[in-house]
């Protein structure tokens, strides 16, 4: 069949190429918009959740718990609960571009979303409260393990706490530095692209 | 019904009159066939190129919730449906990692120089092929300029200066005119 386009005016080829219909309804798109929106809340609200999840049961420990030492270090744990949720809020809920954004604001956009991962990553001890976290650990575990030093067989009360808290050290630590590494390699990536899409 | 229809009713509307689903209706009604080539300027793979279609619809649905009216209806509808496409490219490291300039196209020796496509499939397949080896602006300067439309309107969507827009276009000709000739032959 003889085409009716000159085959050397890329206007009219791109124009009257053959079209695939989109078939969706305005209902369908509105679901589906409104459907996207709450999913990526919810993801942002469970890391808020968790940290309030914490927060309540570190403080409902505190209200019964008796010594002190224990006590201020299950209050450190509560605090570093809310920590974690008010982090999560401000670090990872997802910023907004506005729509219309021309391109070069969108790159520089999404570079500074992973910036903000990246540096979240980066200072997680301060960050994520696990500075306290730890601490108030310590607070909880040591008096107990000091006077366990006396009856060794209570000491093994304390081995399931050590194992897991060795196990989570051997893990979270390469895994956060593979993350940063990927996402460091990620934002250089996207530096040279915009450098080069800007010359 | 024509975008100026659009762009006409765009500006005279009050804030809040016309409703998101009836702009965005009507968006979707002018410029439908426009966002489908677009899609096909960024994802070659056709399943891929469905969800990136209907990726590009919900964006904009949502966003004539916010549609202020200080640009017009179509370069609000380009601008949206290309930040919704560049970013889907971008996640594509892989994809990403290749893509080069409209400058490095100018230049480089290619065989594809000169040769008449002999259908309009394959005239199609090698104006996708070159736009999608395209780094995201260069890409939309591209898109914008097959369909038709002037500088000005390239730099309001885009946000460059007419210089810089017409130094490119000057430069899309260029590689457009080795890759599919000149003096206007038709197919047979």
């Amino acid at each position: 069949m003889p085409s009716e386009f000159p085959m050397n005016d890329p206007q009219n080829i791109w124009q009257n190429q053959p079209k695939e219909p989109f078939k969706m309804s305005l209902n369908e798109i509105r679901g589906k918009a409104q459907q996207r929106q709450r999913k990526a809340r919810l993801a942002a609200l469970q890391s808020i959740a968790l940290g309030l999840l914490v927060c309540i049961f570190f403080a409902w420990i505190f209200a019964r718990a008796n010594d002190v030492l224990p006590r201020v270090g299950v209050g450190l744990l509560s605090l570093a609960g809310l920590n974690i949720a008010y982090q999560a809020y401000r670090w990872i809920w997802p910023g907004s571009l506005a729509p219309d954004a021309t391109v070069s604001t969108s790159l520089e956009f999404y570079r500074s979303e992973l910036e903000r991962s990246r540096d979240y990553g980066l200072h997680i001890w301060r960050r994520a409260g696990l500075t306290f976290c730890f601490l108030g650990l310590a607070m909880v575990v040591l008096p107990g393990l000091i006077k366990s030093l006396d009856t060794p067989r209570l000491m093994l009360n304390f081995v399931p706490v050590l194992v897991l808290l060795g196990i989570w050290l051997a893990i979270f630590f390469p895994m956060r530095k593979r993350r940063l590494r990927k996402l460091q390699q990620e934002i250089d990536e996207l530096r040279v692209f915009e450098r080069e899409s800007r010359s | 019904m024509g975008s100026d229809y659009l762009d006409l009713r765009a500006e005279t509307i009050s804030g809040g009159d016309v409703s998101q689903d009836s702009l965005y209706q009507e968006a979707a009604d002018a410029y439908g066939s426009s966002l489908d080539r677009l899609a096909r300027a960024y994802e070659f793979d056709p399943e891929a190129r469905r969800d990136l279609l209907q990726d590009i619809h919900l964006h904009l649905w949502r966003s004539f919730a916010n549609f202020d009216r200080r640009c017009s209806v179509r370069t609000w509808v380009y601008r949206i449906a290309h930040n919704v496409a560049t970013g889907h490219v971008m996640r594509q490291r892989r994809i990403r990692s290749r893509l080069v300039s409209i400058e490095s196209i100018e230049g480089m020796p290619g065989s594809d120089r000169g040769e008449l496509a002999v259908s309009q499939n394959e005239a199609l397949e090698r104006l996708s092929m070159l736009i999608q080896r395209l780094k995201p602006l260069d890409r939309q300067i591209i898109v914008s300029y097959l369909e038709g439309m002037d500088a000005s309107s390239i730099g309001e969507i885009t946000g460059l200066s007419p210089a810089n827009i017409a130094m490119k276009v000057h430069r899309i000709k260029n590689v457009l005119r080795r890759w599919f000739g000149e003096g206007g032959l038709h197919a047979e």
